[in-house]
């Protein structure tokens, strides 16, 4: 249907796509697969006549079809749903499905563009969600995406390009999106999906055609022909090297404390963060969006007001006021938003490589000579082409690039204490190894690695250990061997509760002298979401930990009960089980008391009445118990 | 840094602002000296270099503002009002601590700018607007709306005064712009100044001083404000409460013409010394061809728009 022959493009002196042939048929969906910079958000866009080639010829039916302008494309009945979206935001639906018309001769006609919209609306299977008459800019990032593809349906396009499409979706709305692709699909419709999410291309797409600096590694395969290692290995053109934990340092206990931070506060999301960082550990930060884990590494570095807490750098106190003073105390700090918080867009490669080091110097002059050898060796570790830091502008490096001159930026202070805001955010997977591989070189020598990631399997991966971090409290430390994705989610999933539950946990162990816990019990073993200081002894498990009930000093009150009454244990203790729920009725685990003196079991059933009033007394409505 | 064996000399050089400003000053020098005779004389070059002296000075100071993002409408005031202190305190005391003075107030008026705008956030364009009429109004209350004449001859003397045959004020202008143009390339806080005007975000979170910086240029500017009005204080012998009356729209053309972005992070000083070149060799060329001066003002915001047009034109064709 639609085919391309021998595309070049060049940006400058670059060629960013050098003899590209592709060919899409009618009623497929095909992939474009890439590292990122393969080149195939730029073929998508020569296609969609958004850019015109150097060289080549694209042909539509047979026809010869380099397209001027978007427009042409369109009226051709090639469209392209953008990665960010091309609506009018304060216009309605129906304007916006029909705005490309505007531009045409003849007169618009409301009430028929509004039946029109319904019509197309009512086709992609969303017409009871989406009112034609509705402000765009209203809707969800799904909905106007779905609006997209009603304008390129109301131009009747028989080739429609999608670039990232699912980049702001959720999974449902994802799942929503591939039934409405599947229904144009079925109408013989040719789709191209841009895309670098695997589970999502084995979904939907029939064929792959994978780029690769700027050629073509693999043409039009059946996309059931292949696993996910194959596409990977086309993706960056060889094996990608596994990320495996055999050359990791011992963990907890191997090296010495080097950063301890105590009950930190910073600001309305960080509410209560304990964690020990030791020399040489790559330690992870684990939660969800907003769960405080950024600012807690805002607040080390410098860059937030500390309201309470203790931050301990090799046992003594320490506070920067200022990132400088992070810095020369031995601190590199990588954030998460390379264009906003890290790139210096006017200034050259280099310049923008030795920032750090120029504001650690305390010369007059800025002493960029002496870092060029250093700059060098480190560039080659991490598979950049040294003489690429000579570049004027970092907008001429793929994500990937960008991201590996930001960390060689700290990596040329040889900092003590590594913070890595989301170190492999929108970079490819061949990026990705090579920035693994780095930080365990670096840990390997003595360097303590903090990371946030909203990753779990990178974290899972790349970490020792990791602290889950639910809502803007820390939940102990995980070995990262005894995580799985499912569980640190568990550990991390937002629970408004829970600085409420720690401060009552707390003033439970003291008011009836007793260890006292609150952990979800899953088959046989426990996830302890909260357990009173210096229980660990008593129970056999502490904060954070994912232990095997069988292995925990409680174990028959926990198996025997399901998590309720009251049971003396063998050793002579007595524990109280109490089962907690939210107040719509949303399971939130067991809190336990194990009493530390003797107790009779009536005097148990007298303790618990009294707790159940003592929770009542508070009027907390997050938490309820039953028994 | 700016060693790169990669790129061709010349690739490089056509790149660069400061180049392609010089040959847009030297095609302006050559239409000119093939419209008049008179362009080309010794006298006539040493007068284009006097009459540059004074909006070059200010010009540097705009120019450390402009590449921090800011902008400084104040200077023009600043120098009135601190002229007004020059004549004042030359009466009571010598020159040299008079100046002193002068400039130190300058500073002082800089610094409290500076404050408003990097520590308490505020525009600098409004800040500047604020400034520039405090400055304007207290000029002419502490000169009772007189100008100052009695400014001895000792200090036109050491304006007038020349070294190896260059005028001193000339001899400040190179200096100014000499010392600028090192400390902007070579020093850590010229490199700072270029991170803050490029992402101030990325530069505090590299750890650089961004708000001392931000303070900084403000105070650098005030007082090369104060400078500029000793000099011409020095060529007039008389301080008028107006001197400077609409000076901070011939600097920042100038800056602009240099082409540096009013976003900041790019410019330099030697753009500026040619934009103030094209600037002063308009108006003279304009007086020799006899054209009313009337359309000076079209002919130099013409060359504004042109420049930064090019500069846009230009900076499109290299990132496609």
């Amino acid at each position: 249907m639609l085919t391309t022959q021998g595309i070049i493009k060049r940006f400058g002196a670059v060629t960013v796509l050098d003899g590209i042939d592709f060919e899409l048929q009618s009623g497929e969906v095909h992939a474009l697969f890439g590292a990122n910079g393969a080149g195939k958000s730029t073929l998508s866009k020569l296609i969609a006549g958004h850019l015109q080639p150097n060289g080549g010829q694209i042909s539509l039916n047979g026809h010869a079809c380099n397209f001027r302008s978007p427009r042409e494309a369109l009226e051709a009945g090639v469209a392209m749903v953008m990665q960010e979206t091309s609506l009018a935001p304060d216009l309605p639906v129906f304007e916006n499905v029909f705005l490309p018309l505007y531009g045409s001769k003849g007169r618009a006609k409301f009430s028929e563009l509004r039946l029109k919209t319904s019509t197309i609306l009512a086709q992609l299977g969303v017409a009871d969600e989406i009112d034609p008459q509705d402000r765009t800019g209203d809707l969800s990032a799904a909905h106007r995406q779905l609006v997209e593809i009603a304008r390129a349906l109301a131009l009747n396009a028989r080739v429609i390009i999608f670039d990232e499409p699912t980049t702001s979706l959720s999974p449902s709305e994802t799942d929503k999106l591939f039934a409405v692709m599947d229904r144009l699909r079925a109408e013989g419709r040719a789709m191209i999906f841009v895309s670098h999410r695997l589970e999502e291309l084995f979904t939907i797409t029939d064929r792959v055609t994978v780029l690769r600096d700027g050629g073509v590694a693999a043409h039009g395969v059946r996309t059931a022909d292949l696993n996910q290692a194959e596409l990977i290995r086309l993706m960056i053109g060889r094996d990608v090297e596994s990320v495996s934990r055999d050359t990791l340092p011992a963990a907890e206990g191997g090296g010495e404390p080097v950063l301890a931070v105590r009950n930190l506060q910073a600001g309305a999301l960080v509410r209560d963060v304990s964690f020990t960082l030791h020399k040489g550990e790559i330690l992870g930060l684990g939660g969800l969006v907003g769960a405080g884990r950024s600012e807690t590494l805002e607040a080390i570095f410098g860059l937030r007001a500390i309201q309470h807490g203790e931050i301990r750098f090799h046992d003594k106190p320490f506070r920067a006021n200022h990132p400088l003073e992070a810095i020369r105390a031995g601190f590199g700090y990588l954030a998460e938003d390379r264009r906003a918080q890290s790139i210096l867009p006017d200034l050259s490669v280099r310049e923008n490589l030795l920032v750090a080091a120029l504001s650690a110097q305390r010369s007059l002059w800025a002493r960029y000579e002496r870092f060029r050898e250093r700059a060098a060796q480190l560039a080659i570790k991490l598979d950049l082409p040294p003489h690429r830091l000579d570049d004027e502008s970092m907008f001429s490096f793929s994500g990937g690039m960008q991201q590996k001159v930001l960390l060689m930026r700290w990596l040329l202070l040889e900092p003590e204490v590594l913070l890595l805001d989301e170190p492999t955010k929108g970079i490819d997977i061949g990026a990705r190894t090579a920035i693994y591989k780095l930080l365990r070189a670096v840990a390997a020598e003595g360097v303590s690695v903090l990371v946030v990631s909203s990753d779990f399997q990178e974290l899972i991966d790349l970490c020792d250990r990791v602290v889950p971090i639910s809502d803007g409290c820390s939940i102990g430390a995980v070995p990262a061997a005894m995580l799985d994705e499912e569980k640190l989610l568990m550990l991390a999933a937002p629970r408004s509760s829970m600085a409420d539950q720690r401060a009552w946990i707390d003033r439970m162990a003291v008011k009836y002298d007793a260890a006292v816990f609150w952990v979800i019990v899953d088959g046989d073993s426990l996830i302890c979401l909260a357990a009173s200081p210096d229980s660990a002894a008593t129970l056999g498990f502490s904060s954070g930990a994912v232990s095997l009930i069988a292995q925990t000093r409680v174990p028959q009150a926990l198996v025997q009960t399901g998590g309720r009454g009251v049971v003396g244990e063998t050793d002579g203790t007595t524990t109280l089980l109490l089962r907690v729920r939210n107040a719509r009725g949303h399971d939130l685990g067991v809190i336990g008391l194990t009493f530390k003196s003797d107790v009779s079991p009536g005097q148990v059933t007298q303790l618990r009445d009294e707790i159940a009033e003592d929770i009542a007394g508070q009027g907390n409505e997050n938490i309820l118990l039953t028994f | 840094m700016s060693s790169t064996k990669s790129t061709s000399l010349l690739a490089r050089l056509s790149r660069s602002i400061e180049i392609r400003m010089l040959g847009l000053a030297l095609v302006l020098g050559l239409i000119l000296s093939l419209a008049s005779e008179y362009f080309l004389t010794t006298n006539n070059l040493l007068n284009l270099l006097d009459q540059s002296v004074v909006i070059g000075v200010v010009a540097v100071g705009m120019t450390f503002v402009i590449l921090t993002g800011g902008i400084d409408l104040s200077v023009g005031s600043v120098a009135g009002f601190t002229g007004i202190i020059l004549g004042l305190a030359m009466r009571e005391m010598p020159i040299p601590a008079a100046l002193l003075l002068a400039i130190a107030c300058g500073a002082l008026i800089g610094l409290l700018a500076g404050v408003l705008v990097a520590v308490f956030g505020l525009a600098p364009f409004v800040v500047t607007l604020g400034m520039m009429a405090i400055c304007r109004s207290l000029a002419y209350v502490i000169s009772g709306q007189q100008s100052i004449s009695d400014v001895p001859e000792s200090l036109g003397r050491l304006v007038d005064s020349s070294t190896l045959g260059v005028p001193m004020n000339v001899v400040i202008l190179i200096a100014c712009y000499a010392v600028a143009w090192v400390y902007l390339t070579w020093a850590k806080g010229g490199r700072t100044i270029y991170a803050i005007g490029s992402n101030i975000e990325a530069a505090r979170i590299a750890g650089l001083a961004a708000t001392r910086y931000r303070i900084l240029v403000y105070v650098i500017c005030s007082a090369l404000s104060t400078l500029s009005v000793a000099l011409i204080a020095g060529q007039l012998l008389s301080i008028d409460p107006l001197a400077g009356n609409g000076m901070e729209l011939d600097a920042i053309a100038a800056v602009v013409i240099g082409g540096a972005s009013l976003f900041g992070g790019r410019g330099s000083v030697i753009g500026t010394l040619m934009g103030v070149f094209i600037m002063v060799m308009i108006r003279n060329g304009m007086n020799l061809l006899g054209i009313s001066p009337f359309w000076q003002g079209a002919a130099i915001g013409s060359i504004i728009i042109g420049a930064v047009l090019i500069e846009r034109l230009m900076a499109r064709r290299t990132t496609r």
